[in-house]
């Protein structure tokens, strides 16, 4: 057995495949030219011509600009081929009451968030401004479907925060063009008819039934829910999470604009019914609408109607009586580990959640920086930076778990047995209900992150506790000793209302940038 | 706001161009829009930039005048005092298009803004004459809108060479005066002198084939101007 770690074979070539393929590849080649010549670092994707990819995973979170920046793909490129536009968070519709109500989750920090709290300061307001409006201009724009940036903005650069709203099929089409022709990948098509092993069970090949044998020293498997290699092949089970997120089946179905130049939402609606609820995401060229919901707790038919109901409503009849519904059924978890012997799972193989935050790509885009980053030297020490691997993602499923769990923890809704049963003690993990009991008293800040590189930053809890009505109590010491901070707040909070009365009547709309890209294009400075 | 129509004999017999230069002419601009085909005049008197369309997101070369918005640091009490003004102030109140049924037959249709200061009924240059032809003023500017359509042409290419070289850079200009107070000066770029120098024979020998090669170190040369530039700030605030 080689003892170098020099070729990587990545099995399955949907999003998760071709975008692993071009973060790894994006830091072992790019500096090719001027590195030594006994450079020789292969990357293989091996992808079935006859597996149809899923295509879920149409949100990500900003970490994709920095993504694709480093991958070496323009943006003008981007959002030209891949039908993107800009997300800049969710807008939550009837998850506190049922009805008319709304909160938001803008992915730009409250303002001055490293130096300042203002979660509680703002308690003095709440009846006056909802949180996120207070501290932060974002949300505001996500009403008049505004953009985050102008055309004379350079590529990836911003005035508020943002990731995009993408196509996933033409995602994966735009990485897999730029990885073979600009990165060296080599991209194999062809069915594998088995996985061959050596005496202390590494895979040591895939076979394949029209290109022979792929020999490797690591293997990401990419293959989808089916896990074909860390599930199938080496038996690592799924840790289900059904005990804490209900939801299991999804209807998805794309819906057209009325109108060519219909408005572009800025953020992913989330509008909870009675079990579940309906995400609604805009591209430039197409809606895509699709009902999340427990099988537990409801039936097929009635999701559907409810998903007909909504696409009625916010498009037509005639669009509803159109839609193709495509039904997509999950165990949500993750697998008990992701890196196995010479073998780690990317992707759906690694596990799966309801897409309430969007964290699909993001935990994509994580392992593959993690595995481009620690690559191991050679194969001693593979079986530490496995050890390490598993760590960190066990850690972040479970914040995100925890995370995803708050959305449903802090409603009101009585309405059906599924909103009750999610309020239940007993479907709350432990960690997360220690941070509600700590959360009554202080809000989170700086102190709640325990890594540096924490999925969900403290603000994202905080939009989420006060967009819900939590209240967190004021501590009576606080108004005694802290004036001035009070007065540095004010002040805050007035900073934020003028630019926000800026922004909202200088930026252009997503529609109308996004014509403008199609023209122009943005320039890199 | 401006207000084009398009001439004719018919419309503006009796219409008059003023063309005195000053504040009340509407003069008063801290930079114009420039040509590569005149950066040689240009940086005799001007230092030269590129700015942002914030229409489109697209560069274009500026010639600066003043450090602040409206401030003209050439205007004085004699009209625009330098020795060479950009085409795009020259040509105004003047607009040129160009319509026709296909690109070989092309005729050049000339605008102009009725809402500018520089218009007048009775006093400066008329347009045409009694017998409705176009005089000599109006004549010459015809030749300069001509000029100007084709350094239009010429400096999209240059645009589209110096960014796909990488050429531009985004600056900041801190400028301290002798009374102690400091201008800021952003949202300008400049040419990258690192890339410039490390461009390679062959780009060089294409960039001097398509006129580009000279206009880039015109501008390079146009910095020294800057210093000109401040004298006169300073000249204006003791």
């Amino acid at each position: 057995m080689k003892n170098t770690i020099n070729r990587i074979v990545i099995v399955g070539g949907g999003t998760a495949g071709w975008l692993s393929a071009g973060i790894i590849a994006a830091e072992h080649f790019m500096g090719e030219k001027s590195s030594s010549s006994d450079h020789n670092f292969h990357l293989v994707l091996i992808e079935s011509p006859d597996i149809p990819t899923i295509g879920v995973g149409e949100g990500t979170w900003p970490s994709m600009r920095s993504t694709l920046k480093k991958i070496g793909i323009s943006e003008t490129d981007f959002i030209r081929e891949c039908s993107a536009s800009f997300k800049q968070g969710t807008e939550f519709h009837n998850w506190v009451h049922g009805k008319d109500d709304t909160y938001t989750h803008p992915f730009t920090v409250p303002h001055n968030f490293n130096e300042t709290n203002l979660a509680p300061h703002w308690q003095q307001l709440r009846e006056k401004v909802n949180f996120a409006n207070a501290v932060n201009p974002q949300s505001a724009l996500f009403d008049k479907q505004l953009a985050p940036k102008n055309i004379a903005t350079p590529e990836y650069s911003f005035h508020v925060n943002y990731g995009y709203h993408l196509d996933a099929g033409k995602f994966a089409n735009l990485l897999r063009q730029h990885c073979v022709e600009t990165l060296g990948v080599e991209h194999i098509s062809a069915n594998m008819t088995a996985i061959n092993s050596v005496e202390n069970g590494d895979i040591s090949s895939i076979s394949t039934d029209t290109h022979g044998d792929i020999q490797g020293d690591l293997f990401i498997d990419c293959s989808g829910s089916k896990a074909l290699l860390l599930g199938e092949h080496y038996g690592v089970p799924l840790v289900s999470k059904s005990q804490f997120l209900f939801n299991n089946c999804a209807l998805a179905t794309q819906i057209p604009y009325q109108n060519s130049e219909d408005p572009i939402q800025s953020a992913t609606l989330s509008t909870a019914q009675a079990v579940g609820w309906i995400w609604d995401i805009g591209l430039p060229t197409r809606r895509g609408v699709g009902h999340i919901y427990s099988s537990d707790y409801t039936t097929e038919e009635r999701a559907r109607s409810e998903l007909l109901k909504y696409i009625a409503a916010t498009a037509s009849e005639d669009a509803a009586a159109d839609a193709t519904i495509r039904k997509i059924t999950f165990d949500p978890g993750h697998r008990e580990k992701f890196w196995h012997k010479n073998c780690v799972a990317i992707g759906m193989s690694s596990g799966f959640i309801e897409p309430l935050e969007a964290s699909a790509l993001v935990l994509v885009e994580l392992s593959a920086a993690m595995i481009a980053e620690q690559l191991p030297a050679n194969r001693k020490i593979m079986d530490l930076v496995a050890k390490r691997f598993n760590e960190k993602f066990l850690y972040r499923w479970d914040r995100i778990v925890d995370f995803l769990k708050l959305h449903y923890v802090l409603t009101q809704r009585t309405d059906s047995q599924y909103w009750i049963d999610n309020c239940d003690p007993s479907s709350i993990p432990e960690s997360l209900q220690e941070l509600m009991d700590i959360w009554q008293y202080q809000s989170p800040w700086h102190r709640d992150n325990y890594h540096v590189d924490e999925m969900f930053p403290s603000a994202s809890f905080q939009y989420i506790l006060y967009g819900m009505d939590f209240k967190t109590q004021l501590d009576p010491r606080f108004k005694r000793t802290d004036r001035e901070a009070a007065d540095k707040a004010m002040g805050l909070f007035m900073e934020n209302a003028k630019r926000t009365e800026q922004l909202v009547s200088s930026m252009p709309t997503n529609r109308e940038l996004i014509n403008k890209i199609y023209k122009y294009g943005f320039q890199k400075i | 706001m401006s207000n084009y129509v398009v001439l004719s004999p018919a419309t503006h017999k009796n219409t008059h161009v003023l063309t005195e230069r000053g504040e009340a002419q509407g003069d008063s601009i801290q930079y114009s829009l420039i040509y590569p085909l005149e950066f040689r005049n240009i940086q005799s008197c001007y230092p030269i930039f590129f700015s942002k369309s914030a229409e489109t997101g697209e560069f274009f070369p500026i010639a600066l005048f003043g450090f602040e918005n409206n401030e003209n640091l050439f205007l004085d009490e004699n009209g625009w005092s330098a020795a060479y003004i950009p085409m795009m102030v020259e040509r105004q109140p003047f607009l040129i298009g160009y319509q026709g049924a296909s690109e070989d037959d092309l005729k050049p249709i000339v605008s102009i803004d009725m809402d500018s200061p520089k218009m007048s009924e009775d006093e400066g240059q008329a347009l045409f004459d009694k017998d409705s032809q176009p005089t000599e003023f109006l004549k010459a500017m015809m030749t300069k809108l001509e000029s100007l359509h084709h350094g239009h042409e010429h400096n999209k290419g240059f645009i589209t060479a110096l960014t796909a070289e990488d050429l531009l850079e985004p600056f900041t200009l801190e400028i301290t005066l002798d009374n102690g107070s400091t201008n800021q000066l952003m949202g300008f770029y400049t040419i990258n002198e690192n890339k410039l120098q490390e461009l390679d024979g062959s780009t060089l020998a294409d960039f001097n084939s398509k006129g580009y090669l000279q206009p880039i170190y015109m501008a390079v040369a146009s910095y020294a101007r800057i210093r000109a530039l401040i004298d006169k700030k300073n000249a204006l605030t003791k």
